[in-house]
């Protein structure tokens, strides 16, 4: 058993895999991005062929994930109970499916962003500790690294690297997401940092004097040419605010709209909207209060659908009252109410 | 003869990887992603001995880190992976299999494999490790794993003894 054929073998895998770490840890363009390119065309098509088999499965299940947090509140869990129940009767993942997209259509279509719909085919490991998915959409679909994601919730993460059809995202709630988002209803802006739990993420605030209360809404400030984010997609919801203002680093804990572990159905914005859609896409209420200006509806190329008038009756309701310098600074009470929960109704 | 047990082994440690990736880590369970891979390893260092322990160790340690959406370093669930090929390989006696001893060792080996990749991602300068959460992560995997093991264990004995009958060395 100890045999000098079983010592050679395992030297030299032992030697192969070290070798393997420490030309991989010199990082940037490795001599393995071609190996690890190629490899994840090949497993990427694997996964999407497995992904297809087993989403019966995957599709009926969500609903662990989702008892998990409904701990002492009787009244949701009732009411989500008989959904799931109806859910698991028909067995009808493909109707939940239907209802994300219908979600992402409301938001690209409030934001005027341009995007491609995927699914989300292979998660990482959680004992990795890295909050990375696969999505079965890749270069063939005009996916590039350095797009935004999102779904009908709000922002989830970033594509990392494509293959031509699968790509791989960055969920922002990995501790190497790093988002700049801006509070909704007072314009502050900070970091929005991951931090490896699934429903909770930093929000470091730039101005340490700055005005942050629990319920702000938090949505993207956007980056050069919409990448990697585009600007005005919901973040989420501050729930805790440490420090106290003045302090040197403010932070507060941010609750992300989008649940990651149950994501299915996302969205790659391949356009960012031409304007800024600020807070807009954030609340869904008839009453809320949008910019001075236009929806960008008018500027992005889709025909814009139901949710289109929603936007336009807001235009009017408010009259322009534009603040020197903040042109869009909405009001405070309309917008502190963002609908965490918009994928329920 | 070699070869064959090297297509087999590679296989069934695809096969593995795929399955986790597209089916247990999407089913969203708490704790730890159900670590069918380290279960595959054991079971072929059961059914076959350490070298081809080893051997389906690097086998998945590559295809772990290669496959989308990997984002790990290349090489550091190899070491894991190969180590605890080789060791259950070495350990178990043929002779003695008994059931408590058979799960109790797929058990451990999922824990270890948690802490193991856990410790060296955190030398070679890591910071997504939470420790905090490691402990509960290697407890949920070892569950997740021993409740897996019984079926992927006959499965791969009952493999390896149809696909190689003449290779089956005590």
């Amino acid at each position: 058993m100890f045999s000098r054929r079983t010592r050679i073998v395992l030297a030299v895998l032992v030697v192969a895999s070290l070798t393997f770490v420490i030309l991989d840890l010199r990082g940037g363009q490795g001599p393995f991005s071609s190996v690890r390119s190629a490899a994840a065309n090949v497993l990427g098509g694997l996964e999407r062929v497995a992904a297809t088999v087993f989403s019966p499965i995957t599709g009926a299940s969500s609903w662990w994930s989702t008892m998990r947090d409904q701990a002492g509140q009787i009244e949701t869990l009732s009411a989500e109970n008989d959904r799931l129940r109806s859910e698991l009767e028909t067995l009808t993942s493909d109707r939940a499916r239907a209802d994300a997209l219908d979600e992402l259509l409301r938001v690209s279509n409030v934001g005027g962003y341009r995007f491609v719909p995927a699914e989300v085919i292979a998660v990482g490991p959680a004992q990795d500790f890295s909050w990375t998915v696969t999505i079965d959409a890749g270069r063939n679909d005009g996916i590039e690294p350095d797009m935004s994601v999102i779904n009908g919730q709000g922002l989830v993460g970033r594509v990392l690297k494509t293959t031509a059809s699968t790509a791989t995202v960055v969920l922002i709630v990995d501790s190497s997401s790093a988002v700049g988002g801006r509070i909704a209803t007072t314009e502050e802006i900070g970091i929005v940092a991951g931090t490896g739990q699934q429903d909770l993420l930093e929000f470091q605030l730039l101005d340490p004097m700055a005005d942050v209360r629990v319920g702000d809404g938090l949505v993207t400030f956007g980056s050069k040419g919409g990448r990697p984010f585009a600007p005005g997609i919901p973040i989420g919801e501050v729930t805790e605010v440490q420090g106290t203002p003045g302090q040197l680093t403010r932070v507060a804990t941010v609750r992300p709209f989008a649940d990651v572990s149950t994501l299915s159905v996302v969205g790659v914005v391949t356009r960012p909207p031409r304007e800024d859609p600020r807070d807009s896409v954030l609340a869904k209420d008839d009453q809320l209060d949008i910019s001075t200006e236009p929806a960008p509806l008018g500027g992005a190329d889709e025909p814009p659908a139901d949710p289109g008038e929603e936007t336009a009756a807001t235009d009017v309701e408010k009259p322009a009252t534009p603040a020197p310098g903040a042109s869009t600074a909405p009001q405070r009470e309309t917008a502190a109410t963002p609908a965490p929960d918009q994928g329920e109704g | 003869m070699v070869w064959r047990q090297v297509v087999l082994i590679v296989g069934l440690v695809l096969i593995a990887v795929i399955v986790q990736l597209t089916l247990l880590a999407r089913l969203g369970l708490p704790g730890a992603t159900p670590d069918l891979v380290v279960v595959t390893i054991v079971a072929i260092a059961l059914a076959m001995g350490p070298t081809q322990g080893a051997v389906a160790g690097f086998a998945a340690g590559v295809l772990v880190d290669l496959a989308p959406p990997g984002d790990t370093l290349l090489g550091v669930n190899a070491i894991v992976y190969i180590a605890i090929g080789y060791i259950t390989g070495i350990v178990i006696d043929p002779r003695d299999r008994t059931v408590p001893i058979l799960i109790g060792i797929v058990g451990l080996s999922a824990g270890a494999a948690v802490v193991a990749t856990a410790a060296l991602d955190t030398l070679l300068g890591s910071d997504r490790v939470r420790w905090d959460e490691v402990a509960g992560m290697a407890l949920s995997s070892a569950l997740y794993a021993v409740i897996l093991a019984p079926l992927v264990i006959l499965g791969v004995a009952w493999l390896v003894a149809r696909a190689t009958p003449d290779a089956l060395v005590a």
